[in-house]
């Protein structure tokens, strides 16, 4: 089968002005066409046939020695498809790598359920999706024969620890074949040791003096067995070597005597015989194979292009016919081989050093009009031509990969090099993208600024208002959206949308198909944006609309993102378990399998702290909190921030630290526009800290500052107000808290328990005993136990009452000692109510245990004896004890000491 | 850092362009290759030259500042 082109899949570009990222291309897994000149060898595929007997086979060898050729004609001739890759291109990133292999593998039959998942970055894949793959691999009846040409090209050294996995767990499922100059990181050792390798070498892949006379007879050159002998021995029996020397002799009139002078040159192989094939050549052709040196590829027209002349197509179907270096790939396209190739890039630098720049430009412009991107970039970008590189990502719609998808690397890259010139509007809009994708803002707005007056400047004073334009103000709107996300602004972030929803319908329908990352990343940000400014319904439908999408690659992140979104809706509405559940399936999807371990650094994490502090699992909520922010991925906007700082203040009030609690919650400012909840979550914290610290005025001020409505400082304000003794103010503010439908558990139960405990000052305690039991029903099912644990010391004594008692047994206060299981074993120890030690109380237990009398802690902590007795009194109310021993003991089942 | 690489055969003019960052010098049957070398990378990318262009590398060594 030939290689094929078709129209939508770019080809590759040069090695060296290589983008990286690329479509998944069909020709990378076509098994390569063999010339006419091919010489098949039988002792050599008798080996490979043992490749079926081990699991890996290497097949090293030198530049032009052969190993792709004989691989390929082996793997032709089997029945059964072998899977091919050429890594050339592939292997740059392993999470690429991946995505081509499994690419490979499907296009060779073999069948691989939707279940293993794509790679989504390019620089990494799941170990999950390895497992999955091996799984499915070691339950075939036959296995399937993986070819990996190139494979020297596969640079990131996680590909071999991770093909050597999949190889050992696929067992009989997988035999797999390298292809490469050098020797592979696989842990050769150890398959050596195992017999479990098959391996062809250099001297193994040289070709005999026989070998070399049928190779010379192929190609129209027949020597006596002498000067076989001498032209192996100088070549010594290197595949490229003799098919140059045959090309160069055929030439002579007399071949010995031309062969006796290579033999006597003491130039190196490659290098003289290039250099002779080349100068016997007519000037047009050898300029032409000059030229087209920089290219990975190419067909007659791109080489027209390249040399201003028309004949490219009948010199290059010439040069097919009568040698091997010159490869067809089909559909009108070709290649040279890549030794070939590098020597004429030598000669061109040579002979016409300022040339190479001009023949990059042309490449890129041709190969854009083609539809090409990969190779426009590449060629603009070797070619320094950064405007026609950015018109070309832009133009295509392509803007989006900046951000997400298996391209961010190598765009990324790619730009990297592009200088503060040229300022045209497309510069500027990949240098804001660029800039927002780290979240530099304000840089970031700066160059998106500067493209949008310029853009408008063109609208105003031209005719064309044409797609070209239509493309750039998309892309501008998306990066405003995504500014306006990243700044906390959420009418900004609206009206961008609204332009590119307009817009939309301005360009062509099929580009904007085949970036689906382009409008699923508009509609993230904006429903980031709506939730921030806490319209719940709208930020849902928007985030519901990705979530729901199809797990592409591309947009594969972005899924994960709008779950995180809708799980934080979740909790906000006070619906833990289901908060948790989604964010969950963020890890799932994520691949990083196996609980309980975070789904890594985002939204989703948060949420999972926010949920583990209502348990109050607070060790659990740290490793969550840790997890959202690493020093690789700093959270990325107001809202990520805000909720980090009201998750960690929280923790640090569970556990008593008030002033933290304060600090943290004080740190979560800096946004455009005010997010309602954001802003009411935080004045909770530092109301509750101030409750906390004795300073219930001070709370009370606090929480009347926010605007009504917001349950969770309605609560927080009833409490302040029966600490200070105005049991009216807070039964006046119990009647505005509005029962809300979809409110769930973690916001009722505390509702409830506000209630109950005003009811309970009044002294109505049938009331506050129903208030309680309907509390406890309903957070027994999601064990959301910091609700009574913030409620105050009052609940304690209820919940010793039956049937309060039986409703806490067993998830918020130890369960009743059961007969026969005097110890009943539980991960996790049920929390008892217990209201939080002041530090100075704490101080004071840790003497005691240490049996200190109360004079001798009085003088250790530099207070009087009475300071101590109060301090004593007040922590043996807290542990609810009468005595000095029971405090110690119940302290240090608590885990206070 | 600086190296020196020995290769097999005289290389042309032309190839030894290939190597700009380097400098080069024929010897009976031999060309070596030679000059300063920023890091490993580099280094390894040097062989890798060597390898595209089918040139044998016969010796590599670190040179004495």
């Amino acid at each position: 089968m030939m290689a094929v082109l078709d129209e939508n899949g770019p080809e590759p570009a040069t090695p060296h002005a290589d983008p990286r990222g690329n479509p998944l291309l069909r020709t990378q897994f076509v098994i390569p066409a063999r010339p006419a000149t091919f010489l098949r060898r039988e002792r050599l595929d008798e080996h490979l046939d043992e490749a079926l007997l081990t699991p890996l086979t290497v097949v090293d060898g030198a530049a032009g020695a052969g190993k792709t050729l004989l691989v390929a004609d082996w793997a032709a001739a089997r029945d059964r498809r072998v899977a091919w890759l050429t890594a050339r291109l592939a292997g740059k990133g392993c999470g690429t790598f991946w995505a081509y292999l499994l690419q490979a593998l499907r296009l060779a039959d073999v069948t691989l359920s939707g279940d293993i998942g794509t790679p989504a970055e390019p620089g990494h894949v799941d170990d999950a999706l390895l497992t999955r793959l091996a799984g499915e691999l070691s339950a075939r009846d036959a296995p399937v024969v993986v070819a990996i040409d190139d494979y020297d090209q596969a640079t990131d050294p996680e590909i071999a620890d991770q093909l050597d996995f999949v190889l050992q767990q696929a067992g009989r499922g997988m035999r797999l074949i390298l292809v490469t100059r050098t020797e592979p990181l696989l842990p050769l050792h150890r398959y050596r040791a195992a017999d479990a390798i098959t391996e062809i070498k250099n001297a193994e892949l040289a070709f005999t003096p026989r070998e070399a006379a049928d190779l010379l007879t192929l190609h129209g050159l027949r020597l006596p067995d002498d000067d076989i002998g001498a032209l192996v021995n100088r070549t010594q029996g290197w595949a490229a070597g003799l098919r140059l020397c045959a090309l160069a002799a055929r030439g002579e009139g007399d071949p010995r005597t031309y062969l006796k002078g290579f033999e006597a040159d003491r130039t190196t192989i490659a290098d003289y015989l290039l250099a002779e094939v080349l100068k016997r050549q007519p000037p047009q052709t050898q300029d032409l194979l000059l030229r087209l040196s920089i290219l990975e590829r190419f067909s007659p027209e791109l080489a027209d292009a390249l040399t201003g002349r028309t004949d490219a197509g009948l010199i290059l179907t010439g040069l097919h016919r009568e040698n091997a270096f010159v490869e067809y790939l089909g559909h009108g396209w070709f290649r040279f081989h890549p030794l070939f190739a590098e020597i004429l890039r030598a000669h061109l630098r040579v002979c016409r050093p300022r040339l190479e720049p001009e023949l990059h430009r042309r490449a890129a412009h041709w190969l854009r009009r083609s539809g090409s991107l990969d190779e426009t970039l590449g060629h603009a970008a070797a070619a320094d031509d950064w405007e026609s590189a950015a018109d070309a990502l832009v133009d295509d719609l392509a803007i989006g990969e900046i951000f997400t998808g298996l391209r961010t690397d190598a765009l990324s890259e790619l730009f990297s090099r592009m200088g503060p010139e040229p300022t045209t509007p497309a510069t500027d809009l990949v240098r804001a993208a660029r800039h927002l994708a780290q979240c530099d803002v304000e840089r970031g707005l700066g160059r998106l600024k500067r493209a949008e007056r310029a853009l408008t400047r063109q609208s105003g004073s031209s005719e064309d208002d044409g797609p070209g334009l239509a493309a750039a103000r998309l892309s501008c709107a998306l990066l405003e959206v995504t500014a306006a996300r990243l700044t906390g602004s959420p009418g900004r972030a609206e009206a961008a949308a609204r332009t590119a929803e307009r817009l939309s319908s301005e360009v062509p329908g099929r580009r904007l198909e085949e970036h689906p990352e382009l409008m699923a990343l508009l509609v993230t940000h904006l429903g980031s944006a709506r939730l921030w400014a806490g319209r719940f319904q709208d930020a849902r439908a928007a985030l519901t609309t990705v979530a729901d999408s199809g797990r592409t690659a591309p947009t594969a992140h972005l899924r994960e993102e709008c779950l995180g979104h809708l799980a934080l809706i979740d909790y906000l509405n006070g619906w833990a378990a289901r908060a948790e559940r989604k964010a969950s399936a963020v890890a799932a999807a994520a691949g990083r399998c196996g609980p309980p371990a975070a789904p890594g650094p985002g939204l989703a994490s948060l949420v999972l702290a926010a949920v583990a502090v209502d348990r109050n699992e607070l060790d659990r909520a740290e490793a969550h909190l840790d997890a959202a922010a690493d020093a690789r991925h700093p959270l990325p906007d107001p809202l990520a921030r805000a909720v980090h700082a009201l998750v960690t203040g929280r923790v640090l009030l569970a556990r008593g630290d008030t002033r933290a609690a304060l600090e943290a919650a004080d740190r979560a400012a800096g946004a455009d526009v005010t997010s309602p909840w954001a802003a009411a979550h935080t004045t909770a914290v530092a109301a509750a800290a101030h409750l906390a610290d004795g300073r219930p005025e001070m709370a009370v001020k606090l929480l009347a500052e926010e605007p009504e409505g917001e349950p969770v400082c309605l609560v927080g304000a009833v409490r302040a107000e029966l600490a200070v003794g105005r049991t009216g103010a807070a039964i006046e503010l119990l009647e505005r808290v509005r029962p809300q439908g979809h409110a769930g558990p973690a916001i009722t139960v505390r509702t409830a328990l506000a209630r109950a405990q005003v009811a309970g000052e009044v002294g109505d305690v049938a009331t506050q005993r129903r208030l309680v039991a309907r509390a406890l029903e309903e957070a027994r099912r999601e064990r959301l136990r910091s609700p009574f644990l913030e409620a105050g010391p009052w609940l304690r004594a209820l919940l010793r009452t039956v049937p309060l008692r039986g409703l806490a047994e067993g998830w918020l206060v130890p369960g009743p000692p059961s007969p026969g299981h005097p110890e009943p074993v539980q991960e996790r120890p049920p929390l008892p109510v217990v209201q939080e030690l002041s530090g100075r109380e704490r101080d004071v237990l840790r003497r005691l245990a240490e049996m200190m009398s109360t004079e001798e802690i009085a003088a250790d902590l530099y207070v009087s004896v009475n300071t101590v007795k109060t301090h004593i009194k007040s922590a043996y109310r807290k542990l609810a004890v009468n005595r000095r021993q029971d405090a110690v003991r119940r302290a240090r089942e608590l885990g206070l000491l | 850092m600086r190296y020196e690489i020995r290769v097999d055969g005289q290389m042309t003019e032309t190839l030894a362009k290939a190597f700009p960052e380097l400098d080069h010098v024929i010897m009976s049957g031999q060309t070596l290759l030679f000059g300063p070398v920023v890091d490993e990378a580099q280094l390894y990318g040097l062989l890798a030259r060597c390898q595209s262009l089918g040139l044998h590398v016969l010796e590599m060594r670190q040179m004495p500042e």
